[in-house]
């Protein structure tokens, strides 16, 4: 038995996985600097921070090893490493990695913070080489692209044959991206889109919007071509869409068990599950679907035991996503009393569906008018607006509206989220600044009084209610 | 009276004659920093466009902090501040306000305009962040939309003459901006940075007719002047925003004992450098020269057509050192700054000071003037 098989079959792997993956774990292990002392305190952190009674959680995180591994060890197997950044529109990326064998498409910085912070917790250094490497702290930058650029820099994820760059939503992504391309000479296909909806107007857009960015997505895949040498399948959209509709299956079973008094897993977990389908276009995800199909097993029978994280009757709050990397932050809500029934993920997929305005002759188009309908790729307004519908899908006491100090979409919601969820759905908001990805300043100890006061404001007027 | 002395009388009336234009029954149409917005659509509808570039007071970003976190470039919070606070009339004296949507900090402006003062008439379009075709069409649908709103608006027609018409004036205030600028190539300087910016400020608020004016006699007298000494240092000046208003850095410049000899800025001034071409379709022609024929912007991507455009300026305008003034929360321009100043050095061999700020001047001057003085001694030298 090697040093990791512990913390390795914590995370879900089964022995025999272990055995016939080993040259590839301590290859990987090895790239990532992670030597047997660093196994107690990986094995502590995570029993620590999740819940490892489920089968299905120490399956995710498993899943997000397997990523971690595909990823490391890319290169030196023959692939092609396409980076796409986070949040992503993930058709093109779903696409090409439908398209062939050789190439690996994975948005780098969510692997590292799922691995190297949540199961190793040895992120800070990574973060720290991103910073000293072109994105400095103190300027509100990125904490995904300080650990994207760090984790290239260190030499522990391969440097990319391509990025796919998301000029749709963020500024800073892709000129992140050219300042990859100005010291390493790393190829770009920019993905331009432009947030140009008036507030209010979702969930109308204008058919330029969709054609734009649609001409923009097919464009970028005929440069992956040129770039990649492949050829982007022609059945390579209805390809990638087989997982991701199991994918979003077990989200509605998922749902409709979050439901439930007392609820049933924590934001933690749920946010393993998420994040792996926003990051990974491989093996990661279709080990995530295999880890959910247990997980809904185990919540079903936590459902009917009338078992769950939070004391049944706790205030119901909504809260966008957990942390990505220190799940400390995440926890700090369940742990002053509040359940988390519901997410920016699940609220979209249960909230109102806006099916495509027609049928389009191109994927690209066809992805564009997906995004576009789906939210936060269309403007600020309708990332709101999927809390709002948030209230209706679940019964909510009040919201955690978290934005993101460092991400500037998400910023511009700092006020805005707050007045106009209270004043359409009448319930409570704590506008929380956070940084969902490093958590060195926004700290749970930082967050914690905010979160408990809330908390208990929140009790105090169920109480009322109840009386 | 000189040119700039009848600029400053011409503005000292302006929001009188504004008024009284209003009461004519023109409108007058405020729009957004980036120079994105043509304003020879806005003339063509005899209407009156006003450009907001006031920013630098850090009074007004506690203003603008009851509406937006402070995570946003403090130009565009100072744009928030001036719009609910009503303290800058020019902001509440627009009939309608166009915001061209370039990045996410002018996203910040056109959600507070909706949401927060909804009282306010607005419209949005959208600005690509790629020179291609599909932008250009793009971008040109949203002047079409643009012209749209407008006649409506106004209720008057643009005609394909009209619009010929504001583009010919529009383009003789880029020409002589041009020419202006130009005259500090040569040794010494007839043009000072000071003058520069205050005619480019001015030309946002000023009547277009009586600004060519202005910008036609100021050449006159440029011409005339004796170049000052050509012994000082010549630097050139760049970053996203240069607000009317913010002068800590070209003050601390000149103290310093350097000369601003080029301004290359994406909000604050105006693009100068090329004129729409007066072919058969001019909305095309707009579009072309707006999006495609302008140096883009550090939000553009990718950015390298600006940053070769700068290593030209350093090389036409002799400069012997290169300020990158940003500010605070721009991230475009701070990943920029990393990775510039290699280029700069192996393409021209200068050495680049990078200064930011929050407009925070009691907290910023000090340090600023160390490290200007500092950087002019070292390019003195």
């Amino acid at each position: 038995m090697a040093y990791y098989d512990e913390l390795f079959k914590l995370c879900g792997f089964e022995e025999k996985e272990i055995e016939e993956e080993r040259p590839r774990i301590e290859k990987t292990l090895a790239r990532l600097g992670i030597v047997p002392d660093d196994m107690p305190s990986a094995q502590s952190w995570v029993k620590q921070n999740h819940d490892l009674s489920l089968v299905g959680v120490r399956k995710l995180l498993g899943a997000w090893l397997k990523e971690l591994i595909d990823l490391v060890l890319a290169k030196d197997e023959g692939k092609k490493v396409v980076y796409f950044g986070f949040p992503a529109i993930l058709g093109p990326g779903l696409m090409l990695s439908a398209s062939s064998d050789d190439v690996l498409v994975s948005a780098p910085d969510m692997v590292l913070d799922h691995t190297m912070g949540q199961i190793f917790n040895k992120l800070t250094p990574i973060l720290e080489a991103g910073e000293a490497n072109g994105l400095p702290p103190g300027h509100a930058l990125c904490s995904l692209w300080q650990a994207k650029i760090g984790g290239i820099i260190k030499g522990m994820v391969p440097m990319p044959d391509l990025a796919l760059a998301s000029s749709y939503f963020c500024d800073m992504g892709s000129k992140a991206d050219d300042l990859v391309t100005a010291l390493y000479g790393v190829p770009v296909a920019y993905i331009d889109g432009v947030m140009d909806s008036r507030w209010g107007e979702y969930p109308r857009y204008l058919p330029q919007r969709v054609s734009y960015l649609g001409a923009q997505i097919n464009q970028a895949l005929k440069k992956s071509e040129e770039v990649l040498g492949i050829e982007v399948a022609p059945d390579a959209w209805e390809k990638s869409q087989i997982d991701s509709r199991g994918y979003i299956n077990n989200l509605l079973k998922l749902l409709d068990l979050m439901r439930a008094d007392p609820v049933p897993i924590s934001v933690v977990e749920l946010e393993l599950l998420e994040a792996l389908s926003g990051s990974s276009t491989g093996r990661g995800i279709r080990e995530g679907i295999k880890a959910m199909n247990i997980l809904i097993s185990e919540l079903e029978e936590r459902v009917k035991a009338g078992k769950g994280v939070t004391e049944k009757g706790a205030p119901r709050v909504m809260m966008a996503s957990g942390h990505t990397s220190d799940p400390r932050v995440t926890s700090l809500v369940e742990d002053a009393g509040l359940a988390v029934p519901l997410t920016m993920v699940l609220a979209q997929v249960g909230g109102p569906k806006h099916p495509p305005k027609k049928t389009y002759s191109t994927p690209g188009e066809t992805i564009a008018d997906h995004e576009l309908a789906s939210g936060p790729v269309h403007g600020t307004d309708a990332m709101i607006k999927m809390f709002q519908s948030g209230a209706k899908v679940m019964k909510l006491d009040g919201f955690i509206a978290n934005y993101l100090f460092n991400c500037r979409p998400a910023s511009l919601t700092s006020h805005t989220q707050k007045e106009y969820l209270e004043r359409t759905t009448g319930l409570p908001v704590l506008a929380l600044e956070t940084d969902n990805f490093d958590s060195r300043t926004y700290s749970a100890e930082s967050l914690r009084t905010k979160v408990e006061t809330f908390a208990y404001m929140l009790k105090k007027r169920k109480e009322a209610s109840r009386n | 009276m000189d040119a700039l002395q009848r600029l400053g009388a011409h503005l000292e009336t302006r929001l009188g004659s504004l008024e009284e234009a209003k009461r004519q029954g023109r409108k007058v149409i405020g729009y957004t920093a980036g120079g994105y917005l043509p304003e020879e659509l806005v003339l063509a509808c005899d209407a009156i466009p006003i450009g907001y570039v006031r920013a630098g007071d850090n009074n007004i970003l506690r203003d603008a902090g009851s509406y937006i976190c402070r995570w946003i470039d403090p130009f565009w919070r100072s744009q928030i501040g001036y719009l609910t606070s009503r303290k800058d009339l020019y902001y509440s004296i627009a009939d309608l306000i166009v915001v061209p949507i370039t990045d996410n900090h002018a996203r910040a402006f056109s959600n507070t305009i909706v949401f927060y003062t909804p009282e306010v008439e607005s419209f949005v379009f959208g600005v690509p962040h790629v020179k291609d075709e599909l932008a250009l069409g793009y971008y040109l649908d949203g002047l079409k939309r643009l012209k749209n709103k407008l006649e409506r608006f106004t209720g008057i027609r643009i005609g394909k003459q009209g619009l010929k018409k504001a583009i010919e004036l529009c383009n003789r205030e880029r020409e002589l901006f041009s020419q202006i600028s130009m005259l500090r190539k040569a040794n010494g300087n007839v043009v000072p940075s000071r003058d520069f910016i205050a005619l480019h400020h001015g030309s946002f608020l000023a009547d277009k007719e009586v600004m060519v004016d202005v910008l036609e006699s100021y050449l006159k007298e440029a011409k005339k002047r004796e170049p000052s000494a050509d012994n000082v240092p010549r630097v050139l000046l760049t970053g996203s925003t240069l607000g009317d208003g913010d002068t800590k850095v070209l003050d601390l410049i000149e103290d310093c004992g350097g000369m601003v000899v080029m301004e290359e800025f994406a909000e604050g001034l105006r693009p100068y450098w090329t004129s729409v071409g007066l072919e058969d379709d001019p909305m095309a022609a707009l579009a072309k020269a707006y999006l495609m024929e302008r140096v883009c912007p550090g939000w553009f991507r990718p950015g390298t057509e600006r940053l070769d455009f700068l290593v030209e300026l350093v090389g036409d305008y002799r400069a012997s050192g290169l300020i990158w003034y940003q500010l605070m929360y721009r991230e475009s321009y701070k990943v920029e700054s990393y990775f510039f100043p290699q280029i700069l050095k192996q393409k021209t061999g200068l050495n680049m000071l990078v200064l930011e700020s929050e407009y925070d001047t009691a907290a910023e001057l000090g340090t600023m003037r160390t490290r200007i003085e500092t950087y002019i001694e070292t390019i003195r030298t």
